[in-house]
C-alpha cells in the first residue's frame, strides 16, 4: 500500500517539476500531460468508497495546481475529469444524482429555487454496467474500486479524445467563420488559431494581417507558417494595428483562459488589438478550446492576474548603460474584457461572452471550483 | 381570524428577516390556520393572503416576490400519496425549513463576494442587511474604505455609516447628488436590493440607476447582491412600470395661480405699462408665501419614488446565494422555477 502511494506520487510529483520549471508550455499540452498522470493514479487508486476516490484526485489536482497555478488548464483537466467521474459513478449505482430529488422528501423552497441552475441533459441512462456496486464492503474492501475502475477509465479517456481532437473541432466550422476575401487579423501564435485559419484555407481565399506581437516576435513564426500553406499573408509591426483596422474584417484572437464573466487573459498585443476593433465596430472573435475555460470570476485572484516574462526579451544585458537606470516589465497576457469578445468559437460550439459562465456550470461541477 | 399582516409584521420585528422572506412565513402561518378542504381552496387562500398583504403595502415588490415564490413551490409541490393535513403539516414544514435555511444566505453571500473585494475604496448607496454584512467580512481580511450616499428620502446611509464607523471600517457620508463627484476615487459600487426582475435589472432603493449610470460612464463595475429569494418574475420596459409607481409620484401640486397672472403671459400688451406686471407678480407672490417658500420634506416624499429600476447592462453581476451570476443568469433561474 505505501510504495504504491509513492509509486503515483512520483509520476505526480515529476509533472508537478516540470511546470513549476515551466518545460510543459501550452495550455494544451499541461491539459494532455495531467490527464495522463490521472490516469495512472486512477489505475492504481485504492479506494472502498467514492469519496475517498475523488479526495485522492483532489488531492493529486492541488498538488499539480500549486506548482503551476498560473496553467489553468491543468485545474481545468482535473475538475473535468471529476465531473465525469461523478456521472458516471452515479449511473453505475443507479441513481440519476441530487437534480432529481423531486420526491416529496427531497424536494424543497431551496432546491426549488435551483432548478433554474443551468445543467448539461443528461442523456438517456446507459444501462449497460449495472452490477451491484458496494461501497465499504467490510469483506472485500477493493471490489468497490474493481467494478468501478473500466468505467473510469472510460470517462478519462474521454476527455483525453476530446483534448486530442480539439483543434479539429475547433475548426470543423472555420468556413462559415471567414468569408471569401476578408481581410482577417491576428497575433500571437495559438495552434487553435493557426489550424482554424488553415483549415478555412481549404474552402476559402482570403487574406491575414498577422502582427509581430512583441517581445516574442511569435507573430513572425506564425506568418511563416500561415503563408507555407498558401494564405495570402502580411507581417507588421504591432504599432500600426490601429491604422490597418479599417481595412480588417474580422479580429481573430487566441486565449490563454477563458474566465467566467467571459473576459480572457491572452498574449500581450490582444487588448490593442480588441480595442482598436472596438473602434472601428469590427467583430472579435476568439477561438479556444474548451479546456480553457476557467470557473474564476475574479481578476484580483491571487494568481489569476498578470504573469511576467523575461525582461531580457524587452531590454537585454547588452544595453548596460540603461539597465539600471529603468525598470524592465514584461507582461506576458493582457486582460481583455467581456466587452470586446464578439463571440468564442469553442469545440463544443459557438458562444457569446455572456453565456460562458452557464457553459462552466455545465462543465464542471461547483464543488470543485476549489480544488 | 387569522390576520395575515399581523403575521407579516410580527416576523418583521425580527431585523434579519426582509420582506420576501416575512411574507413567506407569513403565508406559512396562514396555511396553518386554513381550514381548505382541498388542494383548490388552500392554494386560493394563499393568493388571496398574498392579496391582502399585498395591497396593505405602498411598495408591494419585495411581498410580491416571496408570495410569488412560494405560490409557485405550492402548486408544483408534489402531493399525490398525501392527504391534505399531511400536505399541509408538509407545507409548513417546508416553509419553516426554508426561512430559516434563509437566514444563512447572505453570509453565503458575503463570502462569495469578498474574493471580489480587494484593498481599496468602495461606493454603497442607502441601507442594506446582505451589503453590510460583506463590507464588514472584507474589513476582516482588506484594508477596504467606504463611502455610503445618503440615499434621501429615507436617509438610511447615515445607519449604513454609523455602523460601519462603529466596526472601524473608515466611512464617508456623500450626498446623492456627489455620486459623479466622488466616483472617481472608488474601485466598484456594491449595492443591495429590493428584487431582481426577470430582465437581470435591479430594483432597490431610488437612486441606485443614477449611481449605475455614473458608473457605467467612469466604467466602474456596478455589483448587486440579492438573496435569492429576492428574483422576482417582473419585466419592467422603464421605471413607471414598477408596481411601486402611482399616480401621486411626480405628480404636479394643483396650480393655485394668481388671478391676474393671465394679463402677465401676454408680453403683446404689456409694452404700454413696462412697469406694471412685474411689481404686480411681486405682489402676488407676497400674499401667497406658503405656494412657492415652504416645500415641506414630506411633501417632496410624497411626489418621488422610493425605489427605481436599473437597466441589466448596468449592472456588471449579481452575487446571490447560488452563486455569481451575469444578469442574464437571474432571467435564466427565474424561467427554470416558473416554467418548469
Amino acid at each position: 500500500m505505501q510504495a504504491e502511494r509513492g509509486q503515483h506520487h512520483r509520476s505526480v510529483e515529476v509533472l508537478a517539476s516540470k511546470l513549476r520549471r515551466r518545460q510543459i508550455v501550452g495550455s494544451r499540452t499541461a491539459a494532455l500531460e495531467t490527464l495522463v498522470v490521472l490516469r495512472q493514479v486512477v489505475s492504481r487508486a485504492r479506494f472502498s468508497n467514492f469519496e475517498q476516490l475523488v479526495e485522492i484526485i483532489r488531492g493529486v489536482g492541488r498538488r499539480l495546481v500549486e506548482a503551476q497555478p498560473k496553467e489553468h488548464s491543468v485545474g481545468n483537466t482535473v475538475r473535468k475529469v471529476l465531473h465525469h467521474i461523478r456521472e458516471e459513478y452515479q449511473t453505475a449505482v443507479g441513481q440519476t444524482g441530487p437534480q432529481a430529488g423531486t420526491s416529496t422528501s427531497g424536494f424543497s423552497i431551496s432546491k426549488f429555487v435551483l432548478q433554474g441552475q443551468p445543467r448539461r441533459h443528461v442523456p438517456a441512462q446507459k444501462t449497460e454496467v449495472k452490477t451491484t456496486l458496494k461501497e465499504d464492503d467490510p469483506e472485500d474492501p477493493d471490489s468497490f474500486s474493481k467494478g468501478l475502475k473500466p468505467v473510469l477509465m472510460e470517462a478519462i479517456q474521454d476527455v483525453l479524445d476530446e483534448l486530442e481532437t480539439v483543434y479539429d473541432n475547433v475548426s470543423k466550422n472555420a468556413r462559415d467563420h471567414i468569408h471569401p476575401d476578408e481581410i482577417i487579423l491576428t497575433l500571437g501564435r495559438s495552434k487553435t488559431v493557426e489550424t482554424f485559419l488553415k483549415t478555412a484555407a481549404h474552402n476559402r481565399h482570403y487574406t491575414v494581417i498577422v502582427a509581430e506581437t512583441g517581445p516574442s516576435y511569435d507573430g513572425r513564426e506564425m506568418a511563416k507558417s500561415l503563408s507555407s500553406a498558401g494564405i495570402s499573408t502580411f507581417l507588421v509591426p504591432d504599432s500600426s494595428i490601429f491604422s490597418l483596422m479599417s481595412r480588417v474584417n474580422k479580429v481573430i484572437l487566441g486565449a490563454h483562459v477563458i474566465l467566467a464573466n467571459g473576459g480572457m487573459f491572452a498574449i500581450t498585443g490582444s487588448l490593442i488589438a480588441a480595442t482598436a476593433a472596438k473602434a472601428h465596430s469590427t467583430p472579435v472573435v476568439v477561438c479556444a478550446g474548451q479546456f480553457k475555460l476557467t470557473p474564476l470570476w475574479n481578476l484580483y485572484h491571487e494568481y489569476g492576474a498578470v504573469d511576467f516574462g523575461n525582461p531580457s526579451d524587452v531590454l537585454g544585458f547588452n544595453e548596460g548603460e540603461l539597465v539600471n537606470k529603468v525598470d524592465v516589465v514584461n507582461p506576458y497576457y493582457d486582460y481583455v474584457a467581456p466587452e470586446f469578445i464578439d463571440a468564442y468559437i469553442t469545440n463544443d460550439g459557438d458562444h457569446p461572452p455572456s453565456s460562458i459562465y452557464r457553459l462552466l456550470k455545465e462543465t464542471y461541477d461547483d464543488e470543485d471550483n476549489e480544488l | 381570524m387569522f390576520d395575515i399582516h399581523q403575521a407579516f409584521r410580527r416576523s418583521l420585528q425580527n431585523p434579519e428577516i426582509a420582506y420576501p422572506l416575512a411574507a413567506i412565513i407569513a403565508l406559512t402561518e396562514l396555511i396553518e390556520n386554513s381550514d381548505a378542504g382541498t388542494m383548490f381552496e388552500l392554494v386560493n387562500a394563499i393568493r388571496q393572503g398574498a392579496e391582502t398583504l399585498k395591497s396593505k403595502l405602498e411598495n408591494p415588490i419585495g411581498v410580491d416576490a416571496g408570495c410569488e415564490l412560494f405560490i409557485a413551490f405550492v402548486t408544483l409541490f408534489h402531493h399525490e400519496s398525501l392527504t391534505l393535513t399531511d400536505l399541509k403539516r408538509e407545507l409548513i414544514r417546508q416553509g419553516q425549513k426554508y426561512a430559516e435555511e434563509a437566514m444563512t444566505y447572505r453570509k453565503k453571500i458575503a463570502e462569495l463576494t469578498v474574493g471580489f473585494i480587494k484593498d481599496g475604496s468602495i461606493l454603497t448607496h442607502s441601507h442594506s442587511r446582505v451589503v453590510m454584512q460583506t463590507l464588514l467580512l472584507a474589513h476582516q481580511h482588506k484594508r477596504i474604505s467606504v463611502f455610503v450616499t445618503e440615499a434621501r428620502p429615507r436617509g438610511l446611509g447615515l445607519k449604513t455609516a454609523e455602523a460601519l464607523i462603529a466596526a472601524g471600517v473608515p466611512c464617508t457620508v456623500v450626498l446623492d447628488s456627489a455620486v459623479a463627484y466622488v466616483m472617481d476615487k472608488v474601485d466598484f459600487v456594491l449595492v443591495g436590493s429590493e428584487a431582481v426582475v426577470e430582465s437581470g435589472g435591479l430594483v432597490n432603493a431610488v437612486g441606485s440607476n443614477q449611481i449605475a449610470i455614473i458608473a457605467r460612464a467612469a466604467k466602474k463595475p456596478f455589483y448587486a447582491l440579492a438573496e435569492s429569494y429576492k428574483f422576482h418574475r417582473l419585466f419592467p420596459l422603464s421605471q413607471y412600470d414598477l408596481p411601486s409607481h402611482n399616480s401621486k409620484i411626480l405628480s404636479f401640486s394643483s396650480p393655485s395661480r394668481p388671478t391676474r397672472s393671465a394679463s402677465i403671459s401676454r408680453p403683446a400688451e404689456d409694452t404700454t405699462t413696462a412697469s406694471d406686471p412685474p411689481t404686480a407678480s411681486a405682489s402676488t407672490n407676497d400674499t401667497e408665501p406658503t405656494s412657492s417658500t415652504s416645500i415641506t420634506q414630506q411633501q417632496i416624499c410624497k411626489t418621488n419614488p422610493h425605489v427605481d429600476y436599473t437597466r441589466p447592462d448596468l449592472i456588471s453581476l449579481v452575487f446571490s446565494d447560488v452563486g455569481s451570476l451575469t444578469p442574464e443568469g437571474v432571467s435564466q433561474y427565474l424561467v427554470g422555477m416558473f416554467a418548469g
